[in-house]
């Protein structure tokens, strides 16, 4: 399996090379069939061409690429950009389909979720990142921070939210540097971090005339959206720069769209617990109150991850593990997954 | 007219539709080969039953009469649109789609349907590129602007051209704004529901458009481009207007031009259109700096395939229309509801410019005494609503319905959407079309 991978890494490579040369000979950047970065796209091409169910995806995708080198003006280059493709199609179409006997997608997910191969899954150049997913209520903003106090990692929460709010408005303005990140370190500021405002929070309402500003200010983008955007890209460069760790954000499905290895961890309890906790926390919520700011938190939470992941929030098949942190309670909860990271990452 | 001559037609619709699917690269190069060989098929046998000169006139009239302006019009807003260029950085998402298709639907009454799409189709390219799915949104297009935003003024699509020359005023085609809104408003609802189901799945499989810029900055390239699709425009507006003046009419009341052979004649109005059409196309191409086509990815490859498979669809659906000219008046036709279906439903396979003059002439034939004055007789306004929207709406149905449809698919599939299958495009029409054209003719012609 490994030749093969070996083999379908350099034919991906060299699909996505072809695309490259077939768009840089026509001098334009319109209808560019692979528009992703390298890396991440011939990752997918990988992907698909492992993958019995996705094959149709690379011959269409190869189809494409012909469509616009049969446009090529220069007929030297035509010929020699069709000569690459026709060898490269027969590869494509040469692959035996016995080879894919499964889904490469779910073995992986396997062998995230075994414990005793998560010391497989980072290399040395890998930075160790850990995205926590939390119900409101469940301690797991407490417990991520206290785990990147003691791992010495940095800690990204709402406050990664409202950096991309201010890098926007900076580039906007030219005013500030916006490689800055806040150094989240400080144990004593934990309250400015710990349950702080989430990032799908209802704003104020916006005038007509804002609403037309903001449509130019995020590139017709709904503001939620470009915040998403920007707060994506600034994550995936955090992860490949320095350790941390990040809660929510759909943090995890970012990077596993990217391909860069984290532990995805989710946090509940049940909701009686967490009643009390917010209860504790606010000190003047009724019972009544807390349960529907729970249900509303999650209603919210489980809209926003629909919404940018397509997937399940809190689902178990989502994530590398699932705690309940009623059972081992937050320094409980901490110590297990402590030990697990310092055991196998 | 014997139906067996309407073989080549269909014939040549099933390679279009199967032949993409089965060989596709022996279908690209031997299109022309194919759409020769049909047409022959159709023209051999109808020489051997009507004697060769019959033959020979009805191609040269179909090629004369209806082809080669068809194809120059293309030609010419293929030419300027390609010298146009928007460089911007507005990212591809629901909102803008639902704004960019709202533009083009209303420009394509201004400009008509082949202009404003020709306009439109690379902007609307452009914005979704860092999107994988993608293909709804042109097939939205083709409904869209392609076809039903042409239903307000005569410029917007040819049958209303062809009605105005016939007596039906300018403005009249205004009337039919509450079903253009109607129909407006249904459709970029579901257009907006897909829409947002597509860019969700693509967000969620990690795309993302290049918003690093803080500002969304637009800039059009190309733009004195537009005074020759103005210059296009009054072209078409003229072919409509030239033949009714008595100085392009000879003593018989006939349109003057150049005699070619038996009863085809090129006018001097069709000539004046092609020249000015022609003459914009080359100004646009000496003022306008190549790169800009090199940024539009513009090649001549979509207009190639347009011009010769509509050769071929033109030359052998003669039969078919022969067949409706005929048969038009012994339809039983009477009802507003019953033109409105059968001119679209012929419309969708058929050139929908004569399939309007047939049932215009049906409808003026039946001796109403209260309606429009047109030149083939009173028509009530409720049967000219119906047949003006069968024949401009129902144009979408298909990717032969309508000029700008196969050339916004070409141009698609060229930039690297996978665009459906013929099948798969009227699959698309019937799940979303028909209901709508179903509650149109519930709410006003029924």
């Amino acid at each position: 399996m490994d030749n093969k991978n070996i083999d379908l890494q350099k034919l991906a490579e060299k699909i996505y090379d072809l695309d490259t040369e077939v768009y840089e000979c026509l001098g334009s950047s319109l209808g560019r069939v692979f528009t992703g970065g390298r890396d991440k796209t011939v990752c997918e091409l990988v992907r698909e061409l492992h993958t019995r169910s996705d094959g149709h995806v690379i011959r269409s995708d190869m189809a494409l690429i012909s469509n616009m080198a049969r446009t090529i003006r220069d007929k030297e280059v035509k010929h020699r950009i069709m000569i690459k493709y026709d060898e490269i199609f027969q590869e494509v179409i040469s692959l035996p389909t016995s080879f894919a006997d499964g889904d490469v997608m779910l073995k992986e997910r396997i062998a995230l979720n075994s414990a005793s191969r998560l010391s497989t899954r980072f290399s040395d150049d890998d930075h160790t990142v850990i995205c926590i997913g939390r119900t409101f209520g469940s301690g797991g903003s407490e417990i991520g921070f206290r785990l990147a106090d003691h791992l010495k990692m940095n800690y990204y929460d709402a406050e990664i939210f409202n950096e991309v709010l201010r890098r926007i408005d900076a580039e906007k303005d030219h005013m500030e540097n916006r490689e800055k990140f806040p150094d989240i370190d400080d144990y004593e500021n934990k309250e400015r971090y710990v349950e702080s405002k989430p990032a799908f929070a209802t704003g104020h309402k916006t005038t007509l005339w804002e609403r037309m500003k903001e449509f130019g200010r995020y590139h017709g983008l709904p503001k939620r959206d470009a915040v998403y955007f920007n707060q994506s890209q600034l994550i995936c460069e955090k992860a490949k720069v320095e350790d941390f760790v990040i809660m929510g954000r759909c943090a995890d499905v970012i990077l596993a769209n990217n391909h860069i290895p984290h532990v995805s961890i989710f946090i509940t309890a049940p909701m009686e617990q967490r009643i009390q906790r917010v209860m504790q926390i606010s000190g003047q919520l009724t019972r009544k109150q807390a349960e529907n700011l729970i249900k509303r938190m999650d209603r919210k939470h489980v809209k926003y991850f629909k919404y940018f992941t397509g997937l399940e929030w809190g689902a178990a098949k989502n994530y590398d593990i699932c705690i309940n942190s009623a059972c081992y309670g937050l320094e409980g909860t901490m110590n297990l997954i402590l030990q697990m990271i310092n055991e196998h990452v | 007219m014997d139906l067996y001559l309407c073989i080549p037609f269909v014939g040549i619709l099933l390679c279009i539709a199967v032949m993409p699917l089965l060989k596709p690269h022996w279908w690209e190069s031997h299109q022309p080969h194919i759409v020769v060989l049909w047409s022959l098929l159709f023209v051999i046998p109808f020489a051997f039953l009507h004697g060769a000169g019959e033959a020979a006139e009805i191609v040269l009239e179909c090629l004369v009469d209806d082809y080669l302006t068809f194809i120059v019009l293309l030609f010419g807003l293929f030419c300027v649109s390609g010298n146009i260029t928007m460089e911007g950085d507005l990212a591809g998402s629901p909102r803008v789609n639902i704004i960019l298709l709202t533009i083009g639907t209303l420009l394509s009454s201004v400009i008509g349907t082949t202009g404003s799409s020709m306009l439109m189709v690379r902007p609307v390219i452009k914005m979704n590129s860092w999107r994988k799915r993608r293909t709804h949104i042109m097939v939205f297009f083709i409904f869209l602007v392609s076809n039903i935003g042409g239903c307000l003024t005569p410029i917007g699509d040819p049958p209303l051209l062809m009605g105005f020359s016939r007596g039906v005023p300018f403005f009249w085609s205004l009337k039919l704004f509450p079903l253009l809104l109607l129909n407006m408003v249904v459709l970029l609802f579901i257009f907006y529901w897909i829409d947002r189901r597509a860019y969700c799945k693509d967000i969620a499989k990690g795309r993302m458009p290049d918003i690093n810029k803080p500002k969304t900055k637009i800039s059009i390239q190309g733009i004195h481009n537009l005074i020759f699709v103005v210059m296009i425009v009054v072209a078409v507006i003229l072919s409509g207007i030239l033949p009714d003046m008595p100085a392009f009419q000879n003593a018989a009341g006939e349109v003057a031009g150049i005699h070619i052979y038996g009863h085809v004649t090129l006018t001097y109005p069709a000539i004046i259109e092609i020249v000015i059409i022609l003459l914009a196309a080359f100004l646009s191409f000496k003022t306008t700096n190549p790169e800009i086509r090199v940024k539009n990815h513009f090649t001549w490859g979509a207009i190639k395939e347009v011009a010769v498979l509509f050769f071929g669809i033109f030359i052998t659906m003669q039969p078919a229309l022969m067949i409706l000219k005929s048969m038009g008046g012994s339809l039983g036709i009477t009802e507003p509801i019953q033109m409105f279906w059968v001119t679209g439903a012929l419309s969708s396979f058929l050139d929908n410019t004569p399939t309007y003059l047939v049932f215009l002439t049906t409808a003026g034939a039946m001796n109403f005494t209260e309606g429009i004055m047109t030149t083939l007789g009173m028509v009530p306004v409720q049967m000219l609503l119906a047949i003006s929207c069968g024949a401009v709406f129902m144009g979408a149905n298909t990717y032969i319905g309508n000029a700008p449809n196969f050339m916004v698919k070409a141009i698609s599939d060229e930039n690297g959407i996978r665009m459906p299958s013929f099948f798969g495009y009227i699959l698309w029409s019937l799940c979303v079309l028909i209901p709508v054209f179903l509650l149109d003719a519930l709410v006003f012609f029924r």
